[in-house]
């Protein structure tokens, strides 16, 4: 059963995070790749290389005949999916399984016991496990979603049934908001997912969203990580997850935890996966609500390496290759603090919009407590094609006060030019008092919009800076020579740099 | 690179490209920089400015569109075109909603006006700054 030569049907810094991870184990790696990632750095740092299809998704990376005839002809054992594209699809799993390879994730079974959300949250309900008043209605028309909505009450959340990751979600405060929020919530969720059918639930005000990592194996052993606060999010998409949450007490994590194993348990789950709860209140007082369970490995799950020690994608390959998990539950505890900081080629102040084109500088900061999770260089053009993540900077510390300020001071040493990104912006909420306070919910950006958009006039020194550069040698060509042509003093002497 | 004048600011390049270092008298700080068509941009201490090229004041964003065309942000496909020649629009109503990245984008109206001419249709992949409404 052990995995020899793994295809990762992913791309981007995960894909090298899982190649990273196959490298310490001895598995050789295959990418795959569409032609808007020809020259990425996913496709160098593996071992064999292989063209999905061209640039869109629905041709490359979501294309399923394309990434299992790419798997048998690199004679690959087993197939790793990331996150996001095929990681949620149950035919996928069991396309990998029909063709002899391994799936480093959890049974097919569970993905769609888990990935519909109304069976999902059935089977909580049936287990004991807490959650959220809600509906699928049966009459899906713009009436039947609005007649639900108002059976629940308002505010509601329209979302829809196959998805994750905010795609296809939509709030709404009262039934004039509804009309335009239920076409649009099924456009995004036909398009993200193939299927447009809507899920609505009560919103509860100010919630935060604090999930637990959970990870089981073949021999029946279950185990859970721990907490990843993930409160702070724009659209509905997570961009700072720390562990611990600030708004846990041991008594409340271990009732979390408990819940969570068990609902894993319940879906017959088995590899890593991430149970997401709403959380009302804090303390011992708090209420949770299950929300779903993202079958497969997360965005954020370095915050949870960081402070158990652990290495969850080399777990995974043992799992998935037949081994008992490396841990029992009285192994793991939480040892210090870390915050995940999620870089975005996008623009804050146009709402968020992604931005696309090449990276004209990019430096990534690096010291101790620093790890940058990156899929990205300088000179690569961010295709539109996929999620504009850039990076993950993850800092950790013995304290959060700690992993706040080196994760703030790592990113005033992260210049990226050309491409506009929300550096600027993360610096703002991790200065921000109330993020500074652990007062967080899922409203966060929201709330304090105004004060994290707020950008001052460009200083002297940056206008010195700028008149600098345009009289230099054009960018792209200034190498320490041209350089040295702009300045003929520095080849004199090295000092002050 | 000797060590400037007090209040005399000397600007150098670093060794890597596209960084700056400037000293003013015993400060010394690091900065990066690039041009890029019109604009050149500048980080600085987590901060990021673009600065126009043929100003030396300088806006951190470019100035919003007005009224007139509203063009399209980037690459995208157009889903939905919500208004037509004649209607009366205001300000914050969404005329087009276009898909990139598998995020919707809604096109607000950015003022009250009319709608003078739509130049898109659902399904259409639209450029950047292609001219997609007018307004008036």
């Amino acid at each position: 059963m052990d995995i020899k030569r793994l295809l990762v049907a992913n791309r981007g810094e995960i894909a090298l995070r899982i190649i990273r991870a196959c490298g310490e184990l001895g598995i050789e790696t295959v990418a795959v790749y569409s032609d808007a990632d020809v020259d990425a750095r996913h496709v160098r740092a593996a071992d064999i290389a292989l063209r999905l299809g061209p640039a869109p998704a629905i041709d490359s990376y979501l294309n399923i005949p394309a990434v299992i005839d790419a798997a048998r002809s690199a004679g690959a054992d087993a197939v790793h999916p990331g996150y996001g594209f095929l990681s949620e699809r149950a035919a996928f799993a069991d396309a990998c399984v029909q063709a002899g390879l391994i799936f480093v994730g959890p049974p097919a079974d569970a993905i769609e016991r888990m990935g519909s959300k109304i069976g999902a949250r059935a089977l909580m309900e049936k287990t004991g496990v807490p959650v959220v008043p809600g509906s699928t209605p049966r009459d899906q028309s713009d009436e039947g979603i609005a007649a639900a909505a108002t059976a629940i009450g308002f505010p509601v959340l329209i979302k829809a049934s196959a998805g994750g990751g905010g795609k296809g979600m939509r709030a709404a405060a009262d039934a004039r908001t509804l009309a335009d929020a239920i076409p649009a919530a099924r456009r995004e969720a036909q398009s993200a997912f193939g299927d447009g059918t809507l899920y609505v639930e009560r919103l509860i005000a100010r919630p935060r969203h604090v999930e637990i990592q959970v990870f089981a194996d073949a021999h029946g052993s279950a185990v859970h990580l721990f907490e990843r606060e993930c409160s702070v999010q724009r659209r509905h998409q997570k961009i700072v997850e720390e562990s611990p949450s600030p708004a846990l007490t041991p008594s409340l994590r271990d009732r979390m935890g408990r819940a969570a194993v068990t609902a894993a348990t319940s879906a017959g789950y088995r590899n890593a996966g991430t149970i997401e709860f709403l959380l009302d209140g804090s303390g011992d007082r708090a209420s949770f609500y299950f929300l779903e369970m993202n079958t497969r490995l997360q965005v954020e799950h370095p915050v949870t390496e960081m402070v158990t020690g652990t290495d969850l994608v080399r777990a995974q390959l043992m799992v998935a290759s037949g081994q008992a998990l490396p841990w029992r539950q009285e192994d793991l505890a939480q040892r210090g603090h870390a915050i995940e900081c999620r870089v975005y080629a996008e623009d804050p102040a146009a709402g968020f919009l992604p931005q696309a084109g090449p990276l004209a500088l990019y430096r990534e900061p690096s010291g101790p407590g620093i790890r940058i999770d990156s899929g990205v260089e300088e000179g690569t053009a961010v295709p539109v094609q996929y999620d504009p993540m850039l990076a993950k900077l993850i800092a950790s510390a013995d304290t959060r006060d700690a992993a706040i300020a080196r994760a703030a001071a790592a990113l005033r040493r992260f210049p990226i030019l050309g491409v506009r990104t929300n550096i600027p912006f993360l610096i703002k909420v991790l200065e921000h008092p109330a993020f500074r306070a652990g007062d967080l919910h899922t409203g966060f950006v929201d709330a304090h919009l105004a004060d994290l958009l707020s950008v001052d006039a460009p200083p002297d020194i940056v206008t010195s800076v700028a008149r600098a550069a345009r009289t230099a040698p054009p960018a792209g060509t200034g190498s320490a020579a041209r350089a040295e042509d702009y300045d003929p003093w520095s080849r004199l002497n090295g000092w002050g740099r | 690179m000797a060590r400037p004048e007090p209040g005399r600011r000397d600007v150098t390049r670093g060794a890597a490209a596209g960084e700056f270092v400037v000293r003013d008298g015993d400060r010394i700080e690091r900065l990066y920089a690039v041009a890029s068509g019109d604009v050149t941009w500048v980080f600085h201490d987590g901060a990021v400015y673009e600065i126009a090229f043929d100003a030396d004041s300088a806006g951190r964003r470019r100035t919003a569109r007005a009224h007139g065309a509203l063009t399209a942000p980037m690459p995208a496909t157009v889903v939905a075109v919500k208004v037509g020649p004649g209607d009366a629009v205001r300000a914050g109503d969404t005329l087009i909603v276009l898909e990139a990245m598998k995020m919707e984008l809604p096109v607000r109206a950015p003022g009250d006006g009319t709608v003078r001419a739509v130049h898109c249709r659902p399904g259409d992949l639209v450029q950047p700054d292609a001219s997609l409404i007018d307004l008036e």
